[in-house]
């Protein structure tokens, strides 16, 4: 192709983001066209939504997983983590002091620390025994209570559903929704509240460490 | 900051299936417009995007750098792509697209028209310009962060992109 075909070099520079491009007007206006029907075109792509995650899940949730995956499977598997709120602030006080000791000697945080820093979100949980519901999803405050929220995958032999969500720390609130119109508090959860409606949610307290329930 | 893809793969692998849709939202997401601008049809492209995730899935055990499933996903997502473009066939010719515009009185081009235009051009590109073309111009992403997913120079990136400009140019002209 001739270089008349196509974008000048300093057209090519300008829309490599170049810092030292320099364009005539008309280079420019040439460019800038380039750059608003590619956005135009970049926001009208229409894209898949949630129900490809539904979709896909509903495909791989049915395959097992055996061979390797099996044999450390058991160092792997959730477990639930039970701090007491005076362990947890006690923790806190330690770890203030020996980060401010360790200010002062010039030295790094602690490890733990930076573990927690770099994970502010923890893998959580949740389980209904349902056997008759055709479909289970989760809805809550980290969800923003839309009624799709985050579909559970049925284990056919207990009538458990179950899903794995990452939760930032703090609490929140949920509730699980059956087959898409009713919705019911978790049996399992230790605090639940009223939301002011009638209806009852439950709560989750999601420290740094896991779920901290007093 | 959520959490990393390393911890996702290897609680997955460990037997936590479920988790595999953590990954599935962030790259769903994250690759959804390079899907659908490389497949140039939006069920097209949410069909090969479920099925590049189900290929993963099954193959999972297999991704060497858990660290890097990013990198990873995306060649099973573009392969995917490129094969479900073909089975497209002759749709969105270029030329039927162009003759409607040039019919057109008004200078006005519409959203619609401007997509499939230049989803039939990008149709008329090599493969690789047109990842090269998509990532950096649809997704808006450095010519370092292709690189790192592409697994090619910059240099030789730069010129599939300058190449994919200057087809494109000449493809669009009509509109323009």
């Amino acid at each position: 192709m001739s270089e008349r075909e196509g974008y000048s070099q300093e057209v090519q520079r300008f829309l490599d983001e170049e810092p030292d491009a320099q364009l005539t007007e008309r280079a420019r206006v040439d460019a800038e066209r380039f750059r608003e029907a590619l956005a135009r075109y970049a926001s009208s792509l229409p894209v898949p939504g949630r129900e490809l995650d539904a979709a896909v899940m509903s495909v791989v949730g049915a395959r097992p997983l055996g061979g390797v995956r099996g044999l450390v499977r058991w160092l792997f598997r959730p477990r639930p983590v039970l701090l007491r709120p005076v362990l947890i602030a006690a923790g806190l006080v330690a770890t203030t002091a020996l980060g401010w000791w360790l200010g002062q000697q010039g030295g790094s945080p602690p490890v733990p620390g930076a573990l927690i820093a770099e994970a502010p979100t923890v893998l959580v949980r949740f389980e209904l025994r349902a056997p008759e519901a055709v479909q289970v999803a989760l809805s809550g405050s980290f969800t923003g209570w839309d009624s799709e929220g985050v579909a559970l995958s049925k284990n056919a032999q207990t009538g458990v559903w179950s899903v794995t969500v990452p939760l930032p720390l703090g609490e929140h609130e949920y509730s699980f929704v059956i087959d898409g119109q009713r919705w019911i508090p978790d049996p399992k959860a230790h605090a639940q509240v009223d939301d002011g409606f009638g209806q009852t949610n439950s709560v989750i307290v999601v420290g740094p460490r896991g779920v901290v329930r007093s | 900051m959520s959490v990393p893809d390393e911890v996702v793969v290897q609680r997955i692998l460990a037997g936590e299936a479920e988790l595999f849709r953590i990954l599935v939202r962030r790259y769903r997401e994250e690759f959804a417009r390079y899907a659908a601008s490389l497949c140039g049809d939006a069920d097209v492209a949410a069909d090969a995007m479920q099925e590049a995730f189900i290929r993963a899935f099954d193959a999972l055990d297999s991704c060497r750098e858990p660290a890097r499933f990013k990198a990873w996903f995306f060649r099973i997502l573009t392969n995917q792509c490129h094969n479900a473009r073909r089975g497209l066939g002759v749709r969105g010719r270029l030329d039927d697209i162009v003759v409607t515009a040039a019919d057109r009185a008004d200078a006005g081009v519409s959203d619609e028209e401007l997509r499939e235009a230049i989803d039939a051009a990008l149709g008329q590109l090599t493969p690789e310009q047109r990842e090269a073309f998509v990532l950096k111009h649809v997704d808006g992403r450095s010519y370092a962060e292709i690189a790192d997913l592409l697994g090619v120079g910059e240099d030789a990136l730069k010129m599939r992109v300058h190449r994919a400009r200057d087809a494109l140019k000449k493809l669009l002209e009509p509109w323009s």
